[in-house]
């Protein structure tokens, strides 16, 4: 018995080591101190070619770079080129791009990994509204101390549009630097407006008109819709419509929201006429974001609401002359639009290495030829107003006029919704939206339920 | 009247028929669409009253789907997970059936419901609490992450139970009497009538791992530890899919196809497997 | 020492044989209930800095909960949502199996076709069926119209249809699973008491209603208790399909749990929404397993 004992025991350890131990070693190179070592291979080389070129042989650093793609575009492939240009520039720094979704799933995989005690990225693109939750998360650094060492700092804080800017500064800090910004804009298929003898509407009554013109049915079905307005991003796509209508929905001060204003409602029921008035766009809420660019590149629809980052998306798929041009307001001749897009941030748990190298990358990344690289390959608007005085961007305009267009829309644009508990804040006003696209209720039942909601949510913050 | 009855056998007959396969195909409408959208012509873009075939058959969907995405690497994952959850489930249920069905002990019963309350609270509903324990075991993005709830099993403990209780005695018997160790009585005697249990178990396991997708995707954030369907929604946020459905179909495909294919190849013993195991 | 069928190896073997069980069930069942509960009575938010330490609220969030339309929403979602995809792929599966158990032409292709779902992921069969879906084109729509359908089309995007939906989905996905269960029922039952039941002439449905049926109770049990918890725990469809929305409309618990905790990064309230669904599941289960008993007593008693 003792000698079956021992055995017993034996075998035992056995099992629980092995249930133990076994799915450790191929989960090994995952973990997040392995990752460093398994780089070290790709850095070794250009770390040797290092000196040659470079005064100060700095310590290999590797910085994560989280992203979204928000638009049709291919997006992942450029950042990789940009990365492989800043990396021959800087041959002791490695980035690694993450891909995580759109903006909502990127923001929150960012804060799961935070949660989750995963080194957090050094650097990533988020929302330009996102800056007080990142604030009130504890989440960045300020960037001023990066900004005060340039020299020519103010020239370079001018140069961005003033528009794009407007969401990066909080208690005297600048604390984000625009990257991939767009507006919202109309694209129409200018073709069809040809055909149909149309002008491009100036007006929220000439933009029905011409979308109900332009609607083609099959007996009792649609086959071409005047309009689509996708159901992404409700409360951005929505935004212009209210500005256009007299009242935006958002105030200049962190804690104001003007949801329940009578013109925010006729903005409402604007839409909801676009479908029942006119009967020339899907009733209630639409198809997905991604979506409407093909719908609309492939004849489905003869006019889209979108972000104008979906440009080239839409260029290259569509066989028609596309029209780029802000959405028309109540009265006529008033436009309107609303800046939008993905700011550049660098994150409080990296090191001080990490952070230094995320600046690098960021000044890298936003210099007038990248800006404008990007804005050709992508179609959102260059950060940077000397972006179009570049080569590049100088032939691409000729080529591509809709690029100028896109830029001109921003003289229409109003501030974008950014206030304190953002999340919560748009959480309620999209559920609202929704129930009055959906006729669930009236308008203004509607706006008032979420601004009383809106309201309650921002108290603690006034 | 012998023959009218045959005559309105046949009949029904060939109506269960009818019906039967009238299901099936609304059954496989689905797949069968996925199947042809995603050989599709990526330029030809699926539109109203168009929306079975191209023009040509093309496999560029899958070439542009396999560049956008790494999914050799998703299917590496996903292979290792799958396999690191099943051969750890297939130690503990074997020991810890094996522990419930051939003693009797102090404390059995409330250690049998203490495992068993996990058939009642899915460790799905417990991603909050589980999240935290990822974090203070310090496996966060890693496989061994996706893994490691799974491990112990109630659903595989009861079942092994109930397969080894199932043994006849006089076998358990016969073994004592050889003079058979306790894992030599396990191995021996109680395991091989219960081989079927035990694969059905596997299969279960293997399906519902490999299509497991919440929480993979709540303790990943780098491609290096996801799988194919974590991936596979991440690719389908890209934006430059929009609805190209060739494309989405084509990556669709890819994540279900190696367990599909398998279950084709293996139908027969998989569908019998679970037949005859204590799956019922 | 007392053993039940033989008394081979040491006392403490058993203890140590469903030791590992024990300890994964303990870390990744046990444990995180008990943590859920006692964290559900804690303020924290991981988001705003000075909400990151837990602080003692009592009851509040559970108050907050039943005072937010929007959770009750959820919870009347969740309720449509079990009540609406459970009995009917319960029928449907049964169906199916007796369907395929008979001897027809190509019952093993059809077979097939049936279970072929299970095998595919969740996430998979949902991002085939945001085509079918799809407003105008899409080929359910079409199917709908071809019927004379003409009612209202955006199975994810509009709020009286996306519950609808997202149920289809689970429906179409899950039927062929529990099939398999009854199948196995079905070729387990005695042909004698078919036969006999035949030459006392009782025709299909008598057969259906008097033997079928009761002799496949537990069959019935089994699967509507994975069923049940099946339905509480896949929301793979929902996060490609609709993320819950418009307005909400297709949210249930376990989503509204994943986007509580993760996107608002509310750990307390996310913890009293486990909570409640832990109690929910366990009402489900259990009145389950005794109505059951309680129909198998009055059957037999």
């Amino acid at each position: 018995m003792s000698k079956k004992q021992v055995f017993a025991i034996l075998m035992l350890t056995l099992a629980l080591v092995i249930s133990a131990c076994a799915p450790n070693t191929p989960a090994e190179p995952t973990q997040p101190a392995q990752q460093e070592e398994t780089q070290a291979p790709e850095t070794a080389p250009s770390e040797e070619a290092a000196p040659a070129e470079t005064e100060a042989p700095a310590e290999p650093v590797t910085i994560q770079f989280f992203y979204p793609v928000a638009v049709d575009a291919p997006i992942a492939d450029i950042i990789k080129g940009y990365i492989a240009d800043f990396e021959a520039e800087n041959p002791n720094i490695t980035v690694e791009p993450v891909f995580s979704g759109g903006y909502g799933d990127t923001y929150t995989a960012i804060m799961t990994a935070i949660d989750g005690g995963a080194e957090p990225p050094a650097v990533a693109v988020l929302l330009g509204t996102a800056l007080y939750d990142l604030i009130n998360a504890d989440a960045i650094i300020p960037l001023d101390a990066y900004l005060d060492q340039m020299p020519d700092k103010d020239a370079y804080l001018n140069d961005f549009f003033p528009a794009f800017l407007e969401n990066s500064t909080y208690d005297g800090s600048i604390w984000s630097l625009p990257f991939q910004r767009s507006t919202v804009v109309l694209y129409y298929n200018a073709d069809l407006f040809r055909e149909a003898g149309l002008e491009p509407p100036n007006s929220w009554q000439s933009w029905g008109e011409a979308a109900q013109a332009l609607t083609v049915k099959d007996g009792d079905t649609v086959t071409r819709w005047g309009l689509e307005y996708p159901s992404g991003w409700p409360y951005w796509l929505f935004q212009p419509l209210a500005i256009g209508s007299g009242q935006n929905i958002v105030g200049e001060s962190d804690t104001e929201v003007y949801f329940d204003h009578p013109d925010v409602i006729e903005a409402v029921q604007f839409y909801i006429d676009l479908s029942h008035v006119y009967g020339a766009m899907p009733e209630g809420v639409q198809g997905v974001w991604g979506q409407a660019p093909t719908d609309f590149a492939s004849g489905q629809t003869a006019m889209i609401v979108h972000s104008s980052g979906s440009l080239r998306g839409i260029l290259e798929q569509a066989d028609f002359e596309v029209g780029v041009m802000p959405l028309p307001g109540q009265e006529p001749d008033t436009y309107a639009s609303v800046p939008g897009g993905g700011n550049l941030y660098i994150f409080k748990g990296a090191s001080p290495e990490q952070q230094d190298a995320a600046w690098k990358f960021i000044e890298f990344l936003t210099r007038p030829e990248y800006a404008a690289d990007f804005s050709i390959q992508t179609g959102y608007i260059a950060s940077r107003q000397s972006a179009y005085e570049t080569e590049a961007m100088q032939a691409y305009v000729q080529e591509v006029p809709q690029a100028l267009a896109t830029r001109d829309i921003l003289q229409y644009a109003g501030r974008e919704l950014s206030v304190q508990n953002l999340g919560e804040v748009r959480n309620i006003f999209h559920n609202y939206l929704q129930q009055a696209y959906n006729g669930e209720m009236t308008p203004e039942e509607a706006m008032a339920a979420a601004q009383q909601e809106a309201d309650a949510a921002l108290a603690d913050f006034r | 009247m012998a023959k009218r009855t045959w005559n309105r056998r046949a009949l029904g007959q060939t109506t269960l028929t009818l019906l039967t396969w009238a299901l099936g195909l609304l059954w496989i409408v689905p797949l069968l669409w996925a199947i042809t959208a995603s050989l599709r012509p990526l330029n030809e873009p699926i539109q109203r009253g168009d929306v079975w075939f191209g023009t040509t058959l093309s496999i560029e969907s899958y070439t542009k789907a396999l560049s956008l995405a790494p999914f050799g690497l998703y299917f590496k994952n996903t292979v290792i997970i799958v396999l690191m959850i099943l051969g750890v489930q297939l130690i503990t249920i074997t020991l810890a059936g094996f522990a419930f069905a051939n003693y009797r002990f102090r404390g059995q019963k409330v250690f049998l419901f203490l495992i068993l309350l996990q058939l009642m609270i899915p460790t799905a509903a417990l991603l909050v609490p589980n999240f935290a324990t990822i974090r203070w075991l310090n496996l966060y993005d890693t496989r061994l992450a996706i893994a490691i709830p799974y491990f112990g099993s109630a659903f595989g403990t009861f079942l092994m139970r109930q397969a080894f209780l199932e043994v006849p005695q006089d076998l358990v018997d016969a073994g004592v009497l050889d003079g058979c160790s306790w894992w030599q009585l396990l191995w021996h005697v109680y395991l091989p009538p219960s081989i079927p249990t035990l694969t059905a178990f596997m299969l279960s396991s293997v399906a519902w791992h490999w299509n497991e997708f919440l929480w993979p995707l709540i303790v990943t954030k780098s491609d290096a530890a996801r799988p194919l369907t974590a991936g596979l929604v991440r690719f389908t946020q890209l934006g430059e899919i929009g609805a190209q459905w060739s494309l989405l179909s084509a990556a669709t495909l890819l994540v279900a196809a190696p367990l599909l294919v398998v279950f084709l190849i293996f139908q027969r013993r998989f569908i019998e497997s679970f037949l005859h195991s204590g799956l019922k | 020492m007392t053993t039940r069928r033989s008394s081979v190896g040491v006392k403490a073997l058993p203890y140590f044989l469903i030791l590992p069980t024990l300890a994964f069930v303990s870390l990744f069942t046990i444990w995180p209930t008990l943590n859920a509960i006692y964290l559900s009575f804690f303020k924290q938010r991981l988001n705003i800095a000075r909400f990151r330490e837990p602080t003692f609220i009592g009851w509040e969030n559970y108050i907050n909960l039943f005072h937010d339309p929007t959770f009750l929403k959820v919870l009347k979602n969740t309720l449509i949502y079990v009540v609406g995809t459970v009995p009917l792929s319960i029928v449907v599966a049964f169906l199916m199996a007796w369907l395929v158990n008979q001897p027809l032409r190509g019952r093993g292709w059809t077979r097939l076709f049936f279970f072929h779902p299970t095998v595919l992921p969740m996430v998979s069969a949902a991002t085939i069926w945001m085509f079918f879906l799809t407003p105008d084109y899409g080929l359910f729509n079409t199917t709908l119209a071809w019927l004379g359908y003409h009612g209202p089309q955006n199975w994810t995007g509009n709020p009286n249809l996306a519950l609808f939906g997202v149920m289809l989905v689970a429906f179409w996905k899950n039927a062929g699973y529990y099939m398999i269960f009854y199948l196995a029922g079905l070729q387990n039952l005695p042909h004698e008491v078919f036969e006999a039941a035949q030459l006392d002439g009782a025709n299909l449905l008598q057969q259906l209603r008097y033997i079928t049926f009761p002799l496949l109770r537990r069959t019935t049990l089994f699967v509507s208790t994975i069923a049940f918890i099946g339905a509480f725990q896949t929301i793979d469809h929902i996060f490609v399909l609709t993320q819950g929305g418009p307005s909400n409309a297709s949210n249930v618990l376990l989503y509204y749990l994943w986007q509580i905790r993760f996107e608002n990064q509310d750990v307390g309230r996310a913890s009293a929404v486990t909570v409640i669904l832990i109690l929910v599941l366990l009402v489900f289960t259990v009145s389950n397993v005794w109505l059951s008993e309680r129909r198998e007593e009055s059957q037999y008693g």
